[in-house]
């Protein structure tokens, strides 16, 4: 006998604790509450700046504000993760035993203590007793035994064997799942990109560390839409998407929520939208005269505009969503046939900016929309480009992870509801009777196999006809 | 609408069947059990029914879905299936001590639902994020096991009282209770069927961030909740199948487990998070 296997190292005794396990569970959960009431990353910067310099310079130290990455959590996790790993290995060949034990038939110690209503008697002795009870059990059993020591006949039956490995498939699926998000951490990446309508990117800012990471590809945004319910809430945001490679059209795209497009190996979401002033407005002319005009014309920047009545052209040269804090706004150039050009600003809330200010487009002629006579120039609206903002991911850990999920769902069902059922059947015959007794065991559920004891007794009386004890 | 007038008056029922398994529990009749079980009964096909109107009514405003989109729909499910689970748990261990614990949690839940002002009981159409096969199979696992946590919570109640009153106990609500013994293994039963449902709902629920927000695993505090949860549940199994812990400590732990979950389903709400569409 080797020694080393009787008295491991405290090392090995401290991790196959199952007291450990415990701890670390506690310690994991308490830790992760810590976190959902610290603001994690993006949300911690305005929690940090009400915090007074010593405690920010702590919680800083300590990574509360990104915890759940933080070298510490990440010790913890191991540690379980070894915990599980030598938990197993200690216990595992125990399990192994009691799996591939094959006890002997004819036990006698399993019969001492069997209640009275687990033995049957029949008024016969012939072989076909014997027979009989061995279809039963080979119905509701795989593997069955047989020892014959006369008087007496013993039967030995198991099934459920793998029950036994329930729990290392749970553990080893939870080891499988944490070596699928180390997977991901070290060889994928969480990034976003903004892509205005028809612009094309080839890389995105990773989470978190504002870093651009290259796609090896390029994306182009060809549409993005937005639809609402009738009561305002959104109904689907969609962007069409087309990815180049070497500058060549390769696959064309459709993200929308919950359903993101896959290119070689990165996956887009949407995830937001936005608007940027695009480079058009739309302006109305009116042009006061005895019959009053109105045109609408929609005006590109640096475009030469011609006037309706060839007065001269007009240009639109900038254009602002925001200008002087007074909303949208565009400046024009007005070029007559004759005379000096002109230049003003016109807003879209002329009226409300005329009601709050009196009388400012007057004293400033540079704001003046009637600044060109016999012209007043109204702005309808900025047309406004929207952007789509894409989640854009690599997790090459993410089959490992989907592989963990299915087997700690198969682990957890055997684990519960499987059990390692044995079965001692002894059929003494003699004096031209047999007595049938039978005992049991299991790993779990007790009670399930008592009844399924009581229905075996009950069917083999139903075949072989019992004789009532007086 | 016609679904949420229907779930407004099945509060009253759910409180009548608490109100008669409580005189039952009282005064040792179990005449009153047997109305209290009728009322769960009328209660549970009327709920079922109602839901089945909320899904139908939904699809004649033209914004069909299932009714599990926000906090009033989940709450009434919720309160469903633990009226669900504990009348198969009546059934099959025909005892129905447990109805007094367990009746009051379905109430309340139907009460909240219906008659508090900060939730909304109208069928809105659904957002983006919600659109997808996912939502049936994550909420059915999730809520499932929520109500077996707390049907966990009931008996746990009842094996520290069973308990609290001695051996020879002299009053008929504790003698009417079954044995702390059995307590104790109805409650491991439980605690498992929930555990594997929190383990479907939380796998359910990853693989559709996955394709929701680009990410199996957020850290989002709804998620790390869950996993608090079954953190703290995995801890009873081991306390109990490694170390032996029954009894008393079970039933702590499992009172504290299920505190979690009400913080997972209800305290998480005032936290930041991308799972706002709980909320309300």
């Amino acid at each position: 006998m080797n020694n080393d296997t009787k008295k491991p190292n405290i090392l090995w005794r401290s991790f196959r604790s199952v007291r450990l396990t415990i701890v670390l569970l506690i310690l994991i959960a308490i830790a992760s509450v810590l976190g959902t009431f610290i603001p994690q990353r993006e949300e911690a910067l305005e929690f940090a700046h009400r915090l007074d310099p010593d405690t920010l310079r702590l919680f800083h130290a300590l990574g509360l504000f990104d915890m759940y990455h933080s070298a510490w959590f990440r010790i913890l996790v191991g540690l379980l993760a070894l915990n599980l790993v030598i938990c197993s290995i200690d216990r595992f060949p125990g399990a192994w035993r009691r799996f591939s034990a094959r006890p002997r038939p004819d036990r006698s110690k399993v019969f001492h203590d069997i209640p009275e209503d687990q033995r049957l008697e029949v008024i016969t002795s012939s072989e076909s007793v014997l027979e009989t009870v061995r279809t039963i059990i080979a119905s509701k059993y795989k593997r069955v035994t047989k020892k014959t020591s006369p008087p007496a006949t013993f039967f030995y039956a198991e099934k459920g064997r793998f029950s036994h490995f329930g729990v290392y498939i749970v553990h080893l699926s939870v080891l499988i799942i944490i070596v699928g998000a180390l997977i991901g951490s070290f060889y994928g990446f969480e990034a976003y990109v903004n892509i205005l309508e028809g612009e094309k990117v080839g890389s995105a800012m990773i989470r978190g560390r504002m870093l651009p990471v290259a796609l090896g590809f390029s994306v182009r945004c060809d549409d993005f839409s937005v639809s609402f319910y009738d009561n305002g809430t959104p109904k689907e945001y969609r962007s069409d998407l087309t990815f180049f490679e070497n500058g060549k059209k390769v696959k064309s795209a459709v993200v929308r929520v919950n359903h993101p497009a896959k290119f070689r190996g990165i996956i887009f979401y949407q995830s937001s939208y936005g608007t940027i002033p695009g480079d058009s407005a739309m302006i109305r002319l009116v042009r006061r005269a005895s019959k009053p005009e109105v045109r609408s014309v929609n005006a590109g920047s640096n475009k030469e505009i011609p006037l309706p009545h060839g007065e001269g052209t007009f240009v639109v040269l900038e254009i602002k969503d925001n200008f002087m804090n007074m909303g949208p706004a565009v400046l024009i150039k007005v070029k007559p046939k004759q005379g000096d050009q002109i230049r003003f600003w016109v807003f879209q809330h002329h009226e409300r900016i005329s009601r709050q200010f009196p009388g400012i487009f007057d004293r400033f002629p540079k704001l003046n929309p009637s600044a060109f006579k016999p012209y007043t120039f109204l702005l309808e609206g900025i047309e406004s480009k929207y952007y789509t903002g894409l989640q854009v991911s690599k997790d090459p850990g993410v089959p490992v992870v989907w592989a963990g999920f299915f087997l700690i769902v198969a682990g957890l069902f055997i684990t519960f509801f499987t059990s390692h059922r044995r079965l001692w059947i002894k059929v003494l015959q003699q004096d031209g009777k047999s007595e049938i007794s039978v005992a049991g065991m299991a790993n779990k559920n007790p009670v399930g196999l008592e009844r399924e004891i009581h229905e075996l007794l009950g069917e083999l009386k139903a075949s072989l006809g019992e004789r009532k004890n007086a | 609408m016609l679904n949420s007038t229907i779930l407004s008056y099945i509060t009253f029922v759910y409180f009548g069947a608490f109100f008669f398994y409580l005189c039952m529990m009282i005064m040792g009749k179990s005449a009153f059990g047997k109305v209290a079980t009728l009322f769960c009964l009328i209660g549970f096909v009327g709920q079922a029914l109602a839901i089945g109107l909320r899904w139908y009514e939904s699809y004649k405003l033209g914004i069909g879905h299932a009714p599990f989109s926000n906090m009033y729909e989940s709450l009434i499910f919720f309160s469903w299936t633990i009226i669900l689970l504990y009348l198969i748990i009546e059934w099959r261990t025909k005892n129905k001590t447990l109805g007094v614990f367990v009746s009051p949690l379905a109430f309340l839940a139907l009460a909240y639902a219906s008659f508090s002002p900060s939730i909304n009981s109208r069928i809105q159409p659904l957002v983006p994020a919600l659109k997808s096969n996912w939502l049936i199979s994550h909420v059915i696992t999730c809520f499932f096991g929520y109500a077996a946590f707390g049907i966990s919570f009931g008996l746990s109640l009842m094996y520290l009282i069973k308990r609290m009153g001695g051996d020879r106990p002299q009053n008929a609500f504790l003698k009417l209770l079954p044995t702390a013994g059995i307590l104790d293994d109805l409650n491991y039963q439980v605690v498992v069927i929930g555990f594997l449902m929190l383990t479907l709902g939380i796998i359910t629920g990853s693989v559709w961030a996955h394709s929701a927000w680009g990410s199996y695993w957020s850290w989002d505090p709804k998620e790390t909740w869950s996993l608090i949860t079954w953190l703290v549940y995995a801890l009873v199994l081991h306390s109990r199948m490694v170390r032996g812990w029954r009894g008393k400590r079970m039933a702590f732990l499992c009172i504290v487990g299920f505190c979690c979950v009400l913080f997972t389903y209800f305290g998480v709400n005032y936290l930041a998070g991308l799972h706002s569409y709980a909320k309300s």
